[in-house]
């Protein structure tokens, strides 16, 4: 299986006034094409400073970061932000979609980047929804919609693009245990059905028991990685 | 387009505070409108009476001198006059209420001859001119109190010792910009009227009023434009060595003397609406910038999902010259759209005959507060354009 992301000995540090804090540390990592993976690891582990790289958010200080061969850090600010609308998916914890704007009107906002008609648009939408079990809620305000609900409607965000990579940062920590399960449910179909590499930072076991593979960091540095037998990622 | 929608909610988002915003926006340009179009009017009026190549013969001493009725037909009979007719201010009384409209003594005979943009049907005319007592008015002071053709409308002296006993004979159509509200009567007929408090009358002689055989001042219709500026001259050269001297000038001229009386009034109001600009621009500013606040993180998922700089700064800056273009939309046209509905020359004590906001200055009032949308939204704008995504988003992707 081809790689979908490579970090070779990655870095990253913050300055914060004259301290320099170090949040990554030497990090080499491949994941595959189609795999589904779960970061864990407490506060502060760098979880979500690797997801940031990953995702083209955040430029490593040293290191190499390649996503389909391309490597992040050669390219310019408007280089990433076009790469980002055409590579990735992001899946927030607090769902972020815009209050004013229905469900559909949401799902399109990524569409509007692309040259595609009107009418392609409102079926991409109609596609996305409809994979994510909300057709029929279109119209509906993100007001007018529930925890679990809002956070397919970030997903059907996430995938409308047709992105090969969705990086989600905690999509069930405000969800109860069995919309969360729903999500999670999902999360995996679009990994075994549709091929998409996942990336997830969780805290929840439960959580990372559903994706092919769980890495946990501390303190920067990759402590542990396990493929999880139970689990069938598109990458097995 | 295609964000247009979003742009839209949200310039909708508060409702509170975008109705506040636009509120302001909008009352502050209304009454700016009101202030420039004052002097606008009175410009495109002056502007617009170039066309009729008309000149103004008064004393060169001001409205105070005399300027002797005999010198109407002198003038009328200079080369490249076509007509020529005396304007003397009456300023009467009308149902005991002071000066709320124009009264002016005229040849009957010439008047519309010389203001030719005045018009009247031939039959109201011939009427007009064959009664001594005859008047013609303004179709806005018609109407205002009622008035038609046949009523008897009784003037009292104010400035001068004698009352005119009026009889509508016509109703005049003119273009907007003109006074709609005057009455026009013999010249005459006040005259003569002057003349008689000199005769006797029960047993006692008064002296004639010094006013009588006054003209006022001249309107004059030249036969072209070349000819108005060679007839001013010809005409003052005229005059310069009698007792009553003239200074005689364009229409256009005219009118701006009487701008001019109004001092540094205009500076003043150049002024106050630069102040308004200024500090409409800190309200809408402020507006903006609280919205942009409370969308941080929506601004920095736009960037994550790959909105770029120029148009995160694109959309911001739309919904600010929106909402600031709402306002001044609002403002400026609908105070053009009001002041061409209804007419507020009543009840400025015959101060203004006509008032209108002319689209020039509609247009300005909306131009100014298109461009404050956008210089109230740089700021805001660039801020979010140049935001961190990470910070954004704050507990990050």
């Amino acid at each position: 299986m081809a790689a979908s992301i490579e970090l070779r000995g990655v870095e990253k540090e913050y300055r914060r006034d004259e301290f320099v804090v170090p949040v990554l540390s030497g990090l080499d990592l491949t994941v595959a094409e189609g795999e589904y993976l779960a970061l864990m690891g407490p506060s502060g582990s760098g979880k979500t400073t690797l997801l940031n790289l990953v995702a083209g958010l955040d430029v490593a200080t040293r290191g190499q970061v390649l996503v389909h061969g391309q490597d992040l850090g050669r390219l310019s600010e408007s280089e990433i932000t076009r790469w980002r609308a055409n590579n990735v998916g992001f899946i927030f914890q607090t769902y972020n979609l815009i209050p004013v704007l229905t469900a559909a009107e949401n799902v399109e906002l990524p569409l509007l980047l692309t040259s595609l008609s009107r009418k392609r648009r409102k079926e991409n939408v109609a596609t996305a929804l409809r994979v994510v079990g909300l057709q029929g809620r279109e119209s509906h305000y993100p007001r007018q919609l529930s925890g679990g609900q809002e956070q397919r409607v970030a997903i059907a965000r996430a995938i409308v693009t047709d992105p090969y990579l969705l990086v989600a940062d905690e999509p069930t920590g405000d969800l109860d245990r069995n919309t969360a399960d729903e999500i999670l449910e999902l999360l995996e179909q679009l990994n075994r059905e549709f091929q998409k590499t996942i990336v997830m930072v969780t805290h929840d076991p439960l959580a990372a028991r559903r994706a092919g593979r769980v890495l946990h960091l501390d303190k920067g540095r990759l402590v542990d990685d396990v493929i999880n037998e139970s689990s069938v990622s598109a990458a097995s | 387009m295609k964000y247009l929608t979003y742009i839209l909610r949200n310039a909708r988002r508060n409702p509170v505070r975008t109705g506040l915003t636009v509120a302001s926006i909008a009352i502050s340009m209304f009454l700016m409108m009101i202030l420039t179009s004052f002097f606008a009017a009175m410009t495109e009026a002056q502007s617009a009476s170039k066309d009729f190549n008309r000149i103004i013969v008064m004393n060169a001493n001001g409205f105070a001198g005399q300027v002797p009725i005999a010198r109407v037909r002198q003038v009328e009979a200079m080369d490249g006059v076509v007509a020529a007719t005396p304007f003397s201010w009456y300023g009467g009384k009308y149902q005991n209420q002071r000066v709320l409209f124009a009264q002016f003594a005229v040849d009957a005979d010439k008047v519309f001859d010389t203001l030719d943009e005045y018009k009247l049907p031939p039959d109201q005319l011939a009427a007009f001119k064959a009664e001594k007592s005859g008047a013609v008015i303004g179709p806005k002071l018609a109407r205002e109190y009622n008035l038609k053709v046949g009523d008897p409308m009784p003037l009292q002296g104010d400035i001068y010792p004698v009352d005119l006993k009026l009889n509508i004979r016509g109703i005049y159509e003119s273009p907007r910009n003109t006074d709609q509200r005057m009455v026009l009567f013999h010249f005459d007929y006040l005259d003569d009227q002057l003349r008689q408090l000199g005769s006797s009358s029960g047993g006692s002689t008064t002296q004639p009023s010094s006013a009588a055989g006054n003209a006022g001042i001249i309107f004059v219709k030249c036969k072209d434009a070349a000819s108005t500026a060679t007839l001013c001259k010809k005409i003052d050269d005229e005059y310069r060595s009698t007792d009553f001297p003239t200074r005689t000038q364009t229409e256009e001229a005219f009118g701006q003397m009487f701008s001019e009386m109004m001092g540094g009034l205009k500076d003043i109001v150049y002024w106050i609406g630069c102040a308004v600009v200024v500090s409409l621009l800190f309200v809408s500013g402020n507006a903006m910038a609280m919205a942009m606040r409370e969308r941080t993180t929506e601004v920095a998922v736009l960037k994550a999902i790959g909105y770029d700089k120029k148009l995160v700064l694109g959309i911001v800056l739309a919904e600010a010259v929106l909402v600031a273009g709402l306002g001044g939309a609002v403002g400026a046209l609908g105070s053009k759209a009001l002041f061409d509905v209804v007419d507020i020359s009543p009840f400025t004590g015959g101060f203004l005959p006509f008032f209108y906001v002319p689209w020039s200055v509609a247009l300005t009032g909306l131009g100014v507060s298109l461009f404050l949308g956008f210089a109230s939204g740089v700021v805001p704008a660039v801020i979010a354009a140049n935001s961190s995504v990470i910070n954004g988003l704050r507990k990050v992707v």
